[in-house]
């Protein structure tokens, strides 16, 4: 039996969903719940996902809560670090809509705006079930082909630059600029 | 000695805590005096912005150890453009309360050289903890304007 | 061969394991010692003291125990106690037995984690495997009487929520048990250890002579030879009905005097030390409970209009003084709350100055042992 081009990446996203690492980066609050996850009472271990310091050797990026646009920065430089495929996992009500910061001046709120999310999870802040929960579902993803974030990243580069750095300059106003730049 | 004795002005809100009211040019002066008796514990440097009067207060926390009582000395500035000298010879920690006071409301201090970005980064707007400063009307023209990814 | 380079920066944090949370440090290194260092933070501010000035007095309670995240408790504690010392209230016996009983159960979990993680960044893994395993036995007991692991807003201006459940006093039983028969094992892991002992005697010191001056509080001032602690100096809670010790340097206990203190070794020992107080407090509030009410009888808080005035009201907190500066104008919101952590003087300028020829492999430990933490300092 030979293996076609389509079997092979089948395989491939088999081992992959098995061995994610983590960047480890606490950006929030939400950083509280992570030490229970990583240690010895609900072991991430056990599916194969460790933390790991270094970007480039990471897969999964946990983006723990709220994020400031200071770390906004540092996080979409973590993230362009990281090779591909990589994953994101929205972690809290603060990365979905800003959560109870709704109104802070310093929160950027919606995280997908800025880079792609692949799984979010509810709750603020979720409980080391739900984390769990939350790894399970994207291995799924793999598996199935369907958490392709980091290809969006890709085709949809120059929006996502437009959004980052009209949050990184606090003004709307330079998105004007960006359209010309698009243009050419 | 208690500084109800050294400042007879003080008013008591209730034990252990005193508040003095007193002007710009006085405040070295009392932190210096309580310092050397007894109020060695530098607790805070807060600013409360008085929009109604134009002001911002600038309070001073201490603390003594010793006779377990807290004093705050409450000056008030102007708005806009008013600077205030720097007590980091008195106390080092006050240079970081300086430093943020300097960002988050504008107050000037001079002498304090490391005043500048401290908390934000690249902050084009007045500085955010002024009550003009409105976070919603912000939020709204801002992060929820930032239009969402379009796939095509 | 002469080196080229002579000195160089460094870069430590934010994505760093070494980092206590989401903060960096720049630090100038010349071969191995530390010339000069800053730290840098504003990664995690979210304009609390503004957003609290927008939001009713209630609405402010489940903001503020995001300020400290390993113990959020002190911050509804101190909120709640400026509110009601502004008010003029004065809370329920039983109220202030179950806010002791929670704050203490913070204190525990906090140090559980602190002492865990000192060890971790000397290579004591285990050590941080069993501080956060341990906790989370604390967190259960916070889940069954709160409904929260992590932030409980239990604590509310007037008293706490609800009451404590009926078995409460078996569940804490059982967990102080088993954290007693625990701390034999932590000290031979640490305090004990050779290992931890070399690296970590005489590393990281704060002078004592500066201590107060410059605005050390709380564990970290009483390893430096202070017996200083605001639950004994300004007592809230039940505080000043029940019996506990302060321990401070030279007054180790069991531990052995190693150092001059004031270094990582006492700073650890201290904590040591005082989770044993804190079980004994725990155990004392239980036993001691009156029974009645456990919140006043106030008006619904939607109409809360607070008397005009200023108030500061201080807690101890396992890092040290945690303060609240809440100014009213008799309205519905509040004025101005300014939040003094324990980590704005540790952090940053206690830091900058005792990191001056620390060697780069001591200066994790050293902030940690510090018990750095960025959300109260940026808040
Ligand atoms: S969702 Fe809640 S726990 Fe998570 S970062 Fe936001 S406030 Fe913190």
């Amino acid at each position: 039996m030979t293996l076609n081009h389509d079997d092979w990446g089948k395989v491939a996203r088999m081992m992959s969903k098995r061995s994610l690492w983590m960047v480890h980066f606490c950006t929030g609050c939400g950083a509280m719940e992570m030490p229970p996850v990583m240690t010895s009472r609900y072991d991430m271990e056990r599916f194969g996902m460790h933390a790991m310091a270094t970007p480039r050797q990471a897969d999964v990026f946990l983006v723990t809560g709220y994020l400031a646009v200071k770390t906004l920065k540092r996080v979409v430089q973590v993230y362009e670090q990281m090779r591909d495929p990589k994953y994101v996992i929205g972690f809290g009500s603060c990365t979905i809509n800003g959560g109870m910061y709704w109104d802070s001046y310093n929160t950027i709120k919606d995280l997908s705006k800025y880079i792609p999310v692949d799984v979010y999870i509810a709750g603020c802040m979720p409980r080391p079930e739900a984390i769990i929960d939350s790894f399970l579902k994207l291995m799924d993803m793999i598996d199935k082909g369907e958490a392709i974030g980091w290809k969006k990243y890709h085709k949809y580069y120059d929006q996502y630059k437009r959004n980052q750095r009209m949050a990184y300059s606090y003004r709307l106003d330079e998105v004007e600029d960006i359209k010309e730049d698009d243009a050419k | 000695m208690m500084a109800k004795e050294l400042f007879p002005e003080a008013q008591e809100l209730r034990k252990g805590r005193i508040r003095i009211e007193t002007t710009k040019d006085k405040v070295t002066e009392i932190v210096k005096k309580l310092k050397e008796n007894g109020y060695e514990h530098f607790v805070m440097l807060s600013c409360v912005d008085w929009i109604k009067d134009g002001k911002f207060e600038l309070v001073y926390h201490m603390w003594s150890y010793e006779y377990r009582e807290h004093v705050m000395i409450s000056i008030k500035v102007d708005r806009d453009g008013d600077s205030m000298v720097t007590l980091r010879d008195l106390f080092p920690q006050i240079e970081t309360y300086e430093r943020e006071i300097h960002e988050m409301f504008g107050v000037n201090f001079v002498g304090n050289p490391r005043l500048g970005e401290f908390i934000l980064e690249g902050w084009p707007h007045m500085p955010p903890m002024r009550k003009d400063f409105d976070t919603e009307k912000f939020v709204n023209e801002i992060y929820y304007k930032i239009p969402e990814v379009k796939e095509e | 061969m002469k080196p080229i380079v002579k000195e160089y920066e460094l870069f430590i944090g934010p994505n760093h394991p070494g980092a206590t949370g989401n903060m960096s440090y720049h630090i100038w290194v010349e071969g191995d010692k530390v010339k000069k260092a800053e730290t840098r933070v504003g990664y995690l501010h979210r304009g609390f003291e503004k957003l609290m000035e927008k939001r009713i007095w209630m609405q402010n309670v489940p903001l503020v125990c995001r300020i400290c995240v390993p113990e959020p408790d002190v911050n509804e504690a101190a909120y709640s106690m400026a509110v009601e010392d502004l008010m003029g209230w004065e809370i329920p016996e039983r109220a202030k037995y179950i806010r002791t009983i929670i704050l203490e159960m913070a204190r525990l979990s906090a140090h559980l984690l602190t002492v865990g993680g000192i060890a971790a960044s000397l290579g004591i893994y285990t050590a941080a495997q069993w501080g956060v395993g341990d906790r989370d036995y604390l967190l259960d007991v916070f889940e069954q009487i709160t409904g929260a692991r992590v932030y409980h807003i239990y604590i509310w201006p007037g008293g706490v929520r609800w009451d404590v459940p009926k078995n409460t006093k078996e569940l804490l039983t059982k967990v102080l048990d088993y954290l007693e028969k625990r701390m034999p094992l932590y000290e031979d892991l640490i305090i004990k250890n050779k290992v931890f002992i070399r690296r970590a005697a005489d590393v990281g010191v704060i002078p004592k002579d500066k201590a107060i001056k410059w605005g050390v509080t709380g564990p970290n001032l009483r390893s430096a030879g202070y017996q200083l602690d605001f639950r004994k100096l300004e007592p809230y809670a039940a505080y000043d009905k029940i019996d506990f010790e302060v321990p401070y340097y030279p007054k180790l206990g069991e531990y052995e005097v190693l150092s001059e203190g004031s270094d990582i070794y006492t700073r650890t020992a201290i904590r040591m030390l005082e989770m044993q107080q804190s079980i004994n407090i725990i155990r004392q509030a239980l036993k001691d409970m009156p029974e009645g009410d456990v919140l006043l009888k106030h008006p619904q808080w939607f109409a809360w209009k607070v008397p005009a005035g200023y108030s500061y009201v201080r807690v101890e907190s396992s890092k040290g003084e945690f303060g609240y500066f809440v100014v009213s104008d008799g309205g519905k919101k509040p004025v101005r709350v300014h939040v003094r952590g324990p980590s704005y003087t540790h952090g940053i300028n206690v830091m900058e100055t005792i990191a001056k020829g620390l060697n780069v492999a001591d200066f994790a430990p050293t902030a940690i042992s510090l018990d750095v933490c960025p959300p109260d300092i940026e808040r």
